[in-house]
């Protein structure tokens, strides 16, 4: 009886393994691109009037579509759904098979997708692949801020379709955020690195309140409350989103810099090309004068020139910029309508020259602004960043750094840092503290900062004095 | 002619007389392997499911789920940082039945270590590990210990955060042990943190010396299970039979323990074994007559009931393994520490001890735990295997095993960020700030 029992048991369990092992294999041969792939198939069917090509349209093979991206380190899977991203009849075919319109040079082929909009590449179902929110490296990227992540190549110059860039870099290079955090290894670790804290695990929505209020989403957070406004909250969250520690191939570090005649200006400035060169007149005569190159040579003749001019004319003066192809793009844009005009008013933005004194201090404040001292001195030295626990409870004021201080003393702190000193003995550790600048600032642009700071000293000074 | 050959081909593979001749029938039996591993008879109270649960069949069983899904996931795997979690990624999104596969060979692992161990509970509070078990039982230690080496190993391959910080906590709480700690740390992980050589190390502990070691080890399980006269008796078999016979034994090379210890000499009228002497009587638990009666054949009847344990995990698997898949999270980053960091589960009781002090948690407490567990057999003098007799030696270990469970369920569910004690109901916002 036991005996017949546990045989008809064996032999329902049999089946039921049996089953399990059915149920797994439907389970992953029927997967969610298949079904779209299906329909693709039948989208394109229906405009093929050749009833055989019709057919053979239908029977294609379904399988998964992949772009390897080598030069990017990436693999997209992207197009094993989106199958008619580079196909323009597909313009108003329904998601996700629609054409994608206006990428310009940015093909599918060479790019993919997710470099741009996010998202996990390597997935092929639509939950891995557009993620549930969360990190941005598995999430698609919300539309408005796909423009961001121009900046991930393009990180030279501005980019003429996102000022929301520049201004980011603008108020990350003003407001001092490299004196606490890294940016590429660089700099110390107050608060974390940037480069891929918005790419790995930031959502647009956190960092955006970050940048309101980084205390609103971080309890405790060191950072202290810049009031940022609306747009300059925005810009930063671009900002966050354009930066990537990705490693890209030549091919696309060559585009870092957007060819355009705004940026040629700028470099035939940087360059001071006026000091040999003359535009209609206007400059210097020992180059030839550049009005009008463009009609006599050839732009690839001129970017030969550029980039070799030893070949072109051997022995000759013109030095080898050592340009890349894009900045050379450039320069040839603006040659090509520069005017006399152009050349009076980059002559005109030539400051006078400093007296060496001024040069050092001047170039000072250039490195306390980069390096991002003012972050918590404040753009006027002024101080008053709220740290817990400090002596004072904010960050000191640097215009009386001469009465407390000898000169040696200052070199010090910014050489070797300083924990500041407690309010209260048994209090926290407060959470803003100078670090050791040693190993990111050479000692000559110490030098020069601490020289800044002494010629606001003076001032100050005298203004108490009288 | 072809027939010749065919003829020939079948008794190459089956070399028995035909089964018409008595010859043939009882060759059936001696000539066949798996009847060779089981004996051919086995007592019916044994069968009963209640006795054994048949976990240790079903541990292996999960062994066997384990190679014949760990060499398919070893088709679509290398072991190189750059490659590896590349690899996880195709066999979850573009390998056919590749998050089925994965999802097998992690709930089977998981699976294998919970058996283990409930098996090594069954065999304890049975008594099994007493005389003539006792090696047995230090055998099936070492298999536990080979099979969380196993599951500590498979855990790096996947490459991804999980893996990375569970492998750089469970080899820190194994660097603690004083001298030879920092050693074999070193040694395990080719370097000071984990990194490709660390997942180089343990791919081969994982894919070939610690599955070769762990088949040498069953070999010698099973076959001490057969000399040491089956499986033991179960308890309520002991409480019918009240004066116990203490069976007769004599293991090959050493005289029984009554008898001094010395060499028996040769003689000429017995059979010369390869290596030793074989003297005196059978060498396992003798079999009396009315035993014989209660005894029924390996086939149909064990291996009927095998085959349905076998088929239960099978289908425990399956079924597991279509609805929850294998977690795999974000690539390893060895610069971003999650909080907390776990060890795996099965070493978060060592970690939480771990929390309290280093030193108790990792050194005293594994090595006392190890050493306890292989002596066993040898500091437990009491020769009763019925309950009521044991109570000592069953408060002890009861206490050791609750602890330890208790240890693991609080450091995997209690413990959040900076290891402080949260519910597993309560949030923590932030996480990894």
């Amino acid at each position: 009886m036991m005996e017949k029992r546990l045989q008809q048991l064996f032999f329902a369990l049999s089946f039921l393994a049996l089953a399990l092992v059915v149920v797994a294999l439907w389970q992953a041969s029927t997967p969610e691109w298949k079904t779209y792939q299906r329909q693709f198939h039948q989208l394109e069917a229906q405009g093929e009037p050749d009833a055989k090509a019709r057919a053979a349209l239908l029977e294609e093979p379904l399988e998964i579509h992949q772009t390897m991206l080598t030069g990017l380190g990436r693999v997209d899977r992207c197009t094993t759904c989106h199958l008619g991203v580079d196909d323009p009849t597909m313009k108003n075919a329904p998601e996700p098979f629609r054409y994608h319109a206006g990428l310009g040079p940015h093909v599918q082929p060479k790019f993919g997708c997710s470099v741009c909009h996010g998202g996990q590449g390597l997935a092929t179902d639509r939950e891995n692949a557009h993620g549930k929110g969360g990190s941005s490296e598995e999430s698609l990227l919300a539309p408005e801020f796909v423009r961001a992540t121009c900046g991930r190549c393009h990180d030279q110059g501005d980019i003429p379709s996102v000022p929301e860039l520049t201004e980011g870099a603008r108020l990350v290079e003003t407001r001092g955020c490299h004196g606490c955090h890294k940016l590429n290894g660089k700099a110390p670790a107050i608060g974390p690195d940037l480069t891929d804290e918005a790419d790995a695990h930031r959502t647009p929505e956190w960092l955006e309140q970050h940048f309101q209020n980084p205390a609103a989403v971080t309890a405790d957070s060191a950072m202290p409350n810049e009031h940022f406004n609306k747009e300059q909250v925005r810009a930063l969250t671009f900002y966050m989103y354009s930066l990537s520690s990705m490693k890209m191939a030549n091919y696309y570090l060559g585009a870092r810099l957007i060819p355009g005649a705004a940026q040629g200006r700028q470099l035939f400035a940087e360059k001071n090309c006026l000091g040999c060169h003359a535009i209609g007149g206007v400059g210097a005569r020992i180059g030839p004068d550049l009005k009008g190159v463009t009609g006599r040579r050839s732009a690839q003749w001129i970017d030969e020139q550029i980039s070799n001019p030893q070949m072109m004319y051997p022995g000759t003066s013109m030095p080898d910029y050592e340009l890349g192809i894009n900045a050379r793009k450039s320069l040839i844009a603006f040659l090509g309508n520069a005017t006399p005009e152009d050349a009076k008013s980059i002559l005109s933005e030539n400051k006078r020259a400093l007296s060496p004194e001024q040069a050092v201090v001047e170039s000072g404040r250039l490195e306390f602004m980069h390096f991002g001292c003012a972050g918590c001195h404040g753009t006027e030295l002024q101080g008053g960043t709220p740290n817990k626990n400090a002596q004072g409870g904010e960050v000191p004021a640097l215009v009386h750094l001469d009465q407390d201080y000898t000169h040696d003393e200052v070199l010090n702190v910014v050489r070797k840092g300083r924990v500041p000193p407690l309010e209260k003995a048994n209090g926290p550790v407060p959470p803003l503290y100078m670090p050791a600048w040693k190993q990111f600032i050479s000692e000559e642009d110490i030098d020069r900062i601490v020289a800044y700071l002494y010629s606001k000293q003076e001032k100050e000074k005298a203004d108490e004095a009288w | 002619m072809t027939m010749k050959l065919i003829r020939e081909i079948w008794q190459s593979i089956v070399r028995r007389d035909p089964l018409s001749t008595e010859k043939g029938k009882a060759e059936l039996v001696f000539l066949n392997v798996w009847l060779h591993i089981h004996p051919a008879k086995v007592k019916r109270e044994n069968l009963r499911f209640t006795h054994t649960f048949y976990l240790g069949f079903i541990t292996f069983f999960l062994f066997v789920i384990l190679v014949v899904t760990g060499i398919l996931l070893m088709c679509y795997y290398r072991p190189d940082p750059s490659l590896a979690y590349q690899d996880m990624k195709d066999l979850q999104f573009a390998v056919f039945m590749g998050p089925f596969l994965r999802a097998a060979h992690r709930w089977a692992a998981h699976g294998m270590v919970i058996c283990v161990f409930l098996h090594m509970l069954r065999v304890f509070y049975t008594g099994s590990y007493k005389r003539p078990r006792q090696f047995n039982w230090v055998v099936g230690v070492l298999l536990f210990l080979t099979t969380l080496g196993l599951s500590f190993t498979g855990y790096l391959l996947p490459w991804d955060q999980l893996a990375f910080w569970a492998i750089t906590v469970g080899t820190n709480i194994g660097g603690y042990a004083p001298v030879v700690g920092p050693m074999v740390r070193e040694i395990l992980l080719g370097g000071h943190t984990v990194g490709e050589a660390a997942l180089v190390r343990f791919y081969v502990l994982h894919v070939a010396v610690l599955p070769s070691f762990l088949i040498l080890l069953c070999v010698v399980h099973f076959w001490r299970i057969r000399k040491d006269g089956g499986l033991s008796r179960p308890l309520w078999k002991l409480k019918s039979a009240p004066p116990e016979p203490e069976p007769e034994l004599v293991t090959i090379g050493a005289p029984a323990a009554s008898a001094p210890l010395r060499m028996q000499a040769a003689s000429r009228e017995k059979t010369y074994g390869l290596m030793e002497v074989v003297t005196g009587k059978p060498i396992f638990e003798t079999i009396l007559p009315e035993e014989e009666e209660d005894s029924v054949f390996s086939y149909p009847y064990a291996f009927l009931r095998e085959s349905i344990a076998m088929l239960v995990t099978l289908i425990g698997v399956m079924a597991v393994s279509l609805v929850v898949h294998a977690p795999l999270e974000e690539l390893a980053n060895p610069a971003k520490t999650p909080n907390p960091a776990k060890a795996p589960w099965y070493f978060l009781g060592l970690q939480e001890l771990v929390s309290h002090s280093a030193f108790l948690g990792g050194v005293v407490a594994p090595a006392v735990m190890v050493l306890a567990l292989l002596a066993i057999p040898y500091l437990d003098r009491n020769p009763s295997r019925q309950l009521a007799k044991r109570k000592w030696i069953l408060a002890i270990f009861t206490v050791f095993v609750v602890a330890n469970v208790a240890l693991i369920i609080i450091g995997t569910f209690f413990r959040g960020p900076g290891w402080a004690l949260v519910p597993p109901w309560v949030h923590v916002a932030g996480g990894t700030e």
